[in-house]
């Protein structure tokens, strides 16, 4: 296959800069990147590296200073913010670290919602079905204040794997967790990960866990080494 | 660095992040109203206590229908007591062939013994104090006389028939009151030039003023030996009785005023309270850092405290200068009630909006705050660890004392305090109970809504008890705002209805029953419709029941004060428009038995007559019975020709008796009136559309005052919905953001806040106008006794303008929101 009809994110000299009081901090500076559909990449720093700043603009929720970030073949840099909404929708799934459940809404209501928001009618079906995969069958109806952390990284799994996503980002999936339920749940996002054939961009600083994905690529201080 | 420089450091960098704004405007608010009200209420009672002697222009003063006696005098005399007289009656001037009616004064040379009289030569911006009133030949005349007779200063005028020369225009008398002598425009004379006039003659309707100055206990010495001297039409004035459309039209208005007040200081409460609890989670985790430091909880509450103390001071000093020119304002809407000098308030009443904030601020501020001491210093490990809340009892029970106190406070009367609170709270706890509950079930059938209409309505229903909160203080404002509007609106729409263009304004009396066909047949030539003619009997109620009607009566009442005098009475064969039957019926055949009287309603309360009772009335030297047969509901407001006793026609029709009547006559028409008091001398003529015209101003003034006062409530409402949202804020942006990460649009925000606060501000919008559409109809059936319409317009109104007023307000509340980048998100995750 052809490496570049493959080619499902590419970054180029992506540079991102904030304005602190008067000075210009660098958060992120030359950046340029390729990541293949289907491959699952690692992406491993120190705190402060810029790690969550690029998982933010790889995924449209920032645009970057200078540079551009193409998602199939689209300059998504070019796009408004809502219309990098409806490419989110449509492609991309997320995991955080503090899982981002919505504390009024049930397990199913909360896997529900990116269906919703993309209009489809089988919405509590498929959520249904998703939570059974992730072993949450008998929690369907309760809210995450109600759920162990463990339990509220399932449902956060099973929503960002909902939508059967092209790309899924996570972020210190098991930062929050203790070691054991952390592996079971970084087992689970493997296996969905590798049903679904999703490429995988992982943010961590688990040298460990990177090893899981096919390549790793280190930040350091905005830079890649 | 101590606690409180500490504390106000914090609070200089809270205030400038704005995370107090909302609690700073609240408070400001409800110091501000309650100042201005208590300024107000403190200068008014001033004015009455320290001027009631102005007013009087003495320090006692006694009315009378003749001279007072000399044993009078002489008793003064002994007690060392200035007296002075006065002499008031109405009488028509002729100049220059314009006729115009005018109220007489003659007054003595030492009058006004308290007070002092105004005049000018030229207009008012030229006015002078005098110490003396006009001298022996000379008159001082209302601007009016000079425009209305076509006369200059240095002309002369005819009283009766002694021709006076105007020296002054008279701008101020101290002791003007609302009586038709003195509404009409005013002569002033001297009593020395009086009985060359001669226009009083014996049975002249005439009025005495006698004032009296002196030591206090002298007056007091006098006072006790006079009020056993009075005779029945002799009365010791008192500032309350004698200037009754002013003083009831203040106490109403002071009132209504204080019942403002109390509603803006609840909404700015709620506002205040919601605001400190935003406030208090906010500050859940410096509380354990501190704690972690080794603050003990005295401590912390202490370095919070200081700087509530400092908030309250600043939104005090704004508050009360704010209140000092509402006061003004208030004064300036109802100067036409006040004398020219006001008195300055009372220091207190200027520092009592210090004490009001404070009171306010540990009310609805203090509970709240209590959580931040109770912080445990594990929460810098574990975040999740959230004080105990404060007691509901403490915060509600906080709250309910200081209602009561301020109800009890501004209407001095336990009875009606604990009513209202009571009849408040249940009503306002069955409402929240009804829309709580209404909540919870919407909330179980959400499940099939649109996804933006779920996320609205979840917004609302997420937390019932806040939402309902919010909707109660907003129906509040909405129905004080709403109450204000109608009842002024239908009070004025009611007067002008019962005085159609062509009501009559001219009231004609002691015509002679020989004078009826020519007089008839006078009006008819002179196109002027006739009106009924009434008979009228002077005759006075004696007994009820076979015992000396004097001894039924309370003091000062209505009842007192009929019984004391003689009555026009009057016989009728059908009911006379504007009155109404409210017990026993009115005759019924065209030839009713001898022996029946109708009584007017509230004089038969007052004197508490009942129906079937016998009454006993004398009319000169005769006496004669009668049985109550009905009791009547009259309009008194209408200015008609309306009677307290109406008998049936063969009781009165053998009595000499003279007639009463009213008529229309344009302001252009005054040949027509011209001819008719030359064709009948004896005749009184009165004008009553001079009258009418204060009247009205009064209710518009009054109402004029109330509404400025729901300025401040509909701040406070919003202050409400702002807190509200803020206290909401954090959730809304992280819901916000996290949304948006998943790939909502900002039009699925902007679509959920609008139906979000749209329907907030229906329910609160119907709510408002449920709650004030039953009051109205309870005002008026039991209270004003007016004819209740619905006001349908106003339940369009209501909930469109509550809908887009919080629509809007609620809108500009959450922009950030809908603004907020998702990348917010990935930081929000780092902080959190």
């Amino acid at each position: 296959m052809n490496p570049v009809e493959n080619l499902i994110i590419e970054a180029k000299e992506l540079s991102k800069s904030v304005f602190n009081a008067h000075t210009k901090l660098h958060i992120l500076s030359g950046i340029n990147l390729k990541i293949q559909s289907g491959e699952s990449l690692a992406i491993i720093g120190e705190s402060g590296s810029g790690k969550s700043t690029l998982l933010g603009l790889l995924a449209g929720l920032d645009t970057p200073t200078t540079g551009h970030i193409d998602i199939k073949g689209q300059n998504i840099t070019l796009l408004n913010e809502d219309k990098r909404s409806v490419i989110r929708n449509e492609l991309i799934g997320f995991v955080f670290q503090s899982f981002q459940l919505l504390p009024n809404l049930t397990a199913l209501e909360n896997v529900m919602l990116p269906l919703e928001l993309r209009g489809d009618d089988d919405a509590e079906a498929i959520a249904t079905s998703f939570l059974e995969r992730v072993g949450l069958q008998d929690r369907l109806k309760h809210t995450p204040q109600k759920l162990s952390g463990g339990e509220q990284q399932r449902v956060a799994l099973a929503r960002a794997f909902v939508t059967r996503p092209a790309i899924l980002f996570a972020d210190e999936p098991t930062g929050n967790l203790d070691s054991r339920t952390g592996k079971q749940i970084i087992d689970l996002l493997f296996t969905l990960n590798q049903e679904q054939h999703t490429t995988l961009i992982l943010v961590t600083h688990d040298k460990a866990l990177a090893t899981r994905c096919q390549r790793t690529i280190i930040l350091r201080e905005g830079q890649l080494v | 660095m101590t606690r409180s420089s500490l504390a106000l450091k914090l609070l200089w960098r809270e205030g400038r992040s704005g995370e107090l704004t909302i609690l700073l405007v609240a408070l400001i608010i409800a110091i501000s109203s309650s100042t201005a009200v208590n300024l107000f209420t403190d200068r008014l009672q001033q004015t009455f206590t320290y001027q009631a002697a102005e007013f009087l222009a003495g320090d006692l003063a006694i009315s009378s229908s003749e001279s007072l006696p000399t044993v009078w005098a002489s008793k003064a005399k002994k007690h060392h007591l200035k007296q002075a007289e006065t002499v008031e009656f109405s009488t028509m001037l002729v100049e220059n062939e314009q006729l115009l009616l005018v109220g007489i004064k003659a007054v003595s040379p030492l009058y006004p013994l308290r007070g002092q009289l105004k005049n000018t030569q030229t207009n008012y911006t030229d006015e002078k104090i005098s110490k003396t009133p006009p001298q022996r030949g000379n008159v001082w005349v209302d601007a009016r006389i000079l425009s209305a007779l076509k006369l200059s200063i240095g002309d002369s005028i005819t009283i009766g028939i002694k021709k006076l020369t105007i020296t002054s225009i008279i701008t101020y008398e101290p002791d003007k009151r609302g009586d038709m002598f003195s509404l009409s425009p005013r002569v002033l004379m001297s009593t020395l030039d009086l009985a060359a006039t001669r226009v009083i003659q014996a049975g002249s309707y005439v009025h005495y003023f006698t004032q009296f100055i002196g030591d206090e206990s002298d007056l007091t010495a006098f006072k006790s030996w006079g009020k056993k001297q009075l005779s029945p039409s002799q009365r010791i004035m008192d500032i309350y009785q004698d200037r009754p459309e002013l003083s009831s039209a203040l106490k109403n208005t002071q009132y209504f005023l204080n019942l403002s007040s109390i509603i803006v200081i609840l909404i700015s409460g709620i506002a205040i309270a919601m605001a400190t609890h935003r406030y208090t989670e906010r500050h859940f985790n410096t509380s354990a850092i501190l704690r972690c430091l080794g603050y003990t909880q005295s401590q912390i509450l202490s370095l919070y405290g200081y700087q509530f103390l400092y908030l309250g001071l600043l939104a005090s000093v704004i508050g009360c200068g704010l209140g000092w020119l509402g006061q003004q304002q208030l004064f300036h809407l109802l100067r036409s009630l006040f004398p020219a000098k006001v008195a300055s308030p009372h220091l207190f009443a200027m520092m009592s909006g210090f004490l009001i904030g404070f009171v306010i601020l540990a009310t609805f501020a203090l509970p709240p705050l209590l959580r931040l001491k109770k912080v445990s210093a594990l929460r810098v490990l574990r975040r999740e660890l959230e004080p105990m809340p404060t007691s509901a009892w403490l915060i509600y029970g906080a709250a309910f004392f200081l209602m009561s106190f301020f109800l009890w406070h501004y209407t001095q009367n336990y009875l009606t305090a604990l009513l209202l609170l009571s009849g408040a709270t249940v009503v306002i706890l069955l409402l929240g109970t009804t829309l709580y509950l209404a909540m919870l079930k919407i909330k179980a059938r959400l499940g099939k809504l649109p996804l933006s209409l779920r996320f609205g309505a979840n917004a609302l229903l997420r937390n019932p008890k806040t939402t309902v909160v919010q909707i109660l203080a907003f129906s509040l404002t909405l129905v004080s705002i709403l109450l204000s509007m109608t009842l002024s609106q239908d009070l004025i729409k009611d007067w002008q209805e019962q005085l159609p263009e062509k009501n009559p304004n001219h009231f004609a009396l002691n015509l002679f029953p020989d004078q009826l066909k020519k007089f008839n047949q006078t009006l008819a030539t002179e196109k002027i419709s006739p009106q009924p003619l009434f008979p009228i009997v002077r005759g006075r109620l004696i007994k009820v029941n076979g015992d000396n009607v004097h001894q039924q009566v309370t003091k000062d009442t209505q009842g007192q004060r009929a019984v004391q005098r003689d009555l026009s009475l009057t016989y009728a064969l059908t009911l006379p428009d504007n009155n109404s039957i409210s017990a026993g019926d009115w005759w019924q055949n065209s030839t009713p038995e001898k022996g029946q009287v109708s009584i007017e309603q509230k004089l038969a309360k007052s004197l508490k007559i009942n129906l079937s009772d016998e009454l006993t009335f004398s009319i000169g030297s005769q006496e004669f019975k009668a049985t109550v047969s009905s009791i009547r509901k009259v309009k008194w407001e209408t200015m008609k020709p309306n009677f307290y006793m109406i008998f049936s026609p063969a009781t009165l029709e053998d009595y000499p008796k003279t007639y009463l009547t009213s008529f229309y006559l344009p302001k252009e028409n005054q040949t027509s009136l011209q001819t008719l008091i030359k064709q009948y001398p004896a005749m009184m003529v009165f004008k009553v559309d001079t009258i009418l015209a204060q009247f009205k101003t009064l209710l518009l003034q009054v109402t004029k005052a109330i509404n400025a006062l729901f300025y401040f409530a509909l701040l406070a409402g919003f202050c409400v919905l702002f807190a509200a949202i803020s206290s909401t804020l954090d959730q809304r942006f992280y819901e916000g953001v996290l949304m948006r990460t998943l790939g909502a649009k900002r039009s699925l925000l902007r679509y959920s806040y609008l139906l979000e606060f749209s329907l907030l501000g229906f329910v609160s919008g119907l709510l408002a106008i449920i709650i004030a559409e039953s009051l109205i109809f309870g005002l008026y059936y039991f209270i004003l006794q007016l004819d209740y319409h619905f006001h349908w317009q106003l339940w369009l109104i209501s909930p469109t303008v509550g809908m887009f007023t919080v629509m809007m307000a609620g809108c500009l509340g959450v922009r950030k929101v809908i603004k907020a980048p998702p990348i917010k998100l990935l930081q929000l995750t780092e902080n959190r």
